[in-house]
């Protein structure tokens, strides 16, 4: 069964998810897999859909013009077979928090010393706190470690990190226990 | 003395509140023996609650010390009948997983030390207090008890999707 990734964006009011679902629910679509955030203002949609009876992006007609028309950006990208399913990762799972002054380059910066070691990220937000004198900028990411990298590993090179950048940065693991 | 089945969610054997344990009669003894060949069979767990393999009686069977969160703090092997929960101390958040809810995982938080009360496979009234990664799986156990998953107790979905390590 193909599935499709629809993306939703557009300013935050009640509403939306239902409006969203229900063209969904009327045309039978499964909701695999979903997050739903609101960044300032702006409520953004991610779901991974299928339905047995929709090949290729273009049997949806105009299936979404109603939620362009009350003013949400839509996008639908369809996936390459198997493209729904999550690929093992085998390494432990950090979470690892920065913040500091706010300053640019700090996302780049961490994100670049993880990509280039092959670490995973697979969970970021950022957010700008504090005063507009003096912001503060958070950032807070989930990664999976390549098997032989171990959280000490990622402690060093995050320690070394946080001297040059002059940010805040710890790193925990989050393995899940099992129970 | 058997390894048995453990049973997924929607069971619903799973949602049940379970019965205290009467008497420590032989049928009983034996249903002790295959939560803990069930754990050990299991390799990678640290307890198992009744209701989990089918059996809807207040007893759970918790082993940290094979773990490596749990080997420098615990109290060996646990075979606990009509536990019960005296104190609960400080805070602790772990990303849980639970065989009866395969392929998912949850932030959780629950006490990070525990009073905890209950008769010991010999019928013996017992008292001990556990801290860090044993507490945490003795609540995870003792609320299969009340027909409590991990899913009502986690604190955030979103990112909570990941497989659990083997």
């Amino acid at each position: 069964m193909t599935h499709f990734a629809l993306t939703i964006i557009g300013r935050d009011r009640s509403g939306i998810v239902s409006q969203v679902t229900e063209i969904l629910y009327q045309l039978g679509c499964n909701i695999a897999d979903s997050s739903c955030s609101i960044l300032g203002g702006q409520f953004a949609m991610i779901l991974l859909i299928s339905n047995p009876a929709i090949k290729e992006k273009s049997d949806f007609g105009d299936a979404f013009t109603p939620l362009e028309e009350s003013g949400l950006s839509v996008f639908v990208r369809t996936l390459k077979p198997g493209g729904e399913t999550r690929s093992q990762l085998e390494g432990d799972i950090c979470l690892i928090s920065v913040y500091g002054a706010d300053k640019p380059g700090i996302v780049y910066q961490v994100a670049k010393e993880l990509g280039d070691r092959k670490v995973n990220i697979t969970d970021l937000n950022t957010k700008l706190i504090g005063s507009e004198t003096r912001p503060v900028y958070v950032m807070m990411l989930e990664a999976v470690l390549p098997p032989e990298m171990s959280e000490d590993d990622l402690k060093t090179i995050m320690d070394r990190l946080k001297g040059e950048m002059q940010v805040d940065i710890s790193v925990r693991s989050i393995t899940p226990v099992e129970l | 003395m058997a390894v048995k089945e453990i049973l997924q969610y929607p069971d619903q054997l799973l949602k049940t509140v379970c019965a205290p344990i009467e008497k420590l009669d032989a049928e009983t003894d034996a249903q002790l023996q295959d939560l803990i060949d069930t754990m050990v069979a299991s390799g990678h767990s640290v307890g198992v609650a009744a209701p989990q393999i089918g059996v809807p009686r207040r007893a759970v069977v918790v082993d940290v010390s094979k773990s490596k969160l749990g080997r420098d703090n615990n109290h060996g092997l646990l075979v606990m009948v009509n536990p019960e929960i005296l104190e609960k101390e400080g805070e602790e958040t772990m990303r849980e997983g639970c065989m009866s809810v395969p392929d998912y995982t949850g932030n959780v938080t629950r006490a990070e030390s525990i009073l905890v009360q209950f008769l010991d496979r010999d019928g013996s009234d017992r008292v001990i207090r556990a801290n860090g990664f044993e507490a945490v799986a003795i609540q995870h156990e003792l609320d299969h008890l009340d027909g409590l998953l991990f899913l009502d107790r986690v604190s955030n979905l979103k990112t909570d999707v990941y497989r659990r390590k083997k």
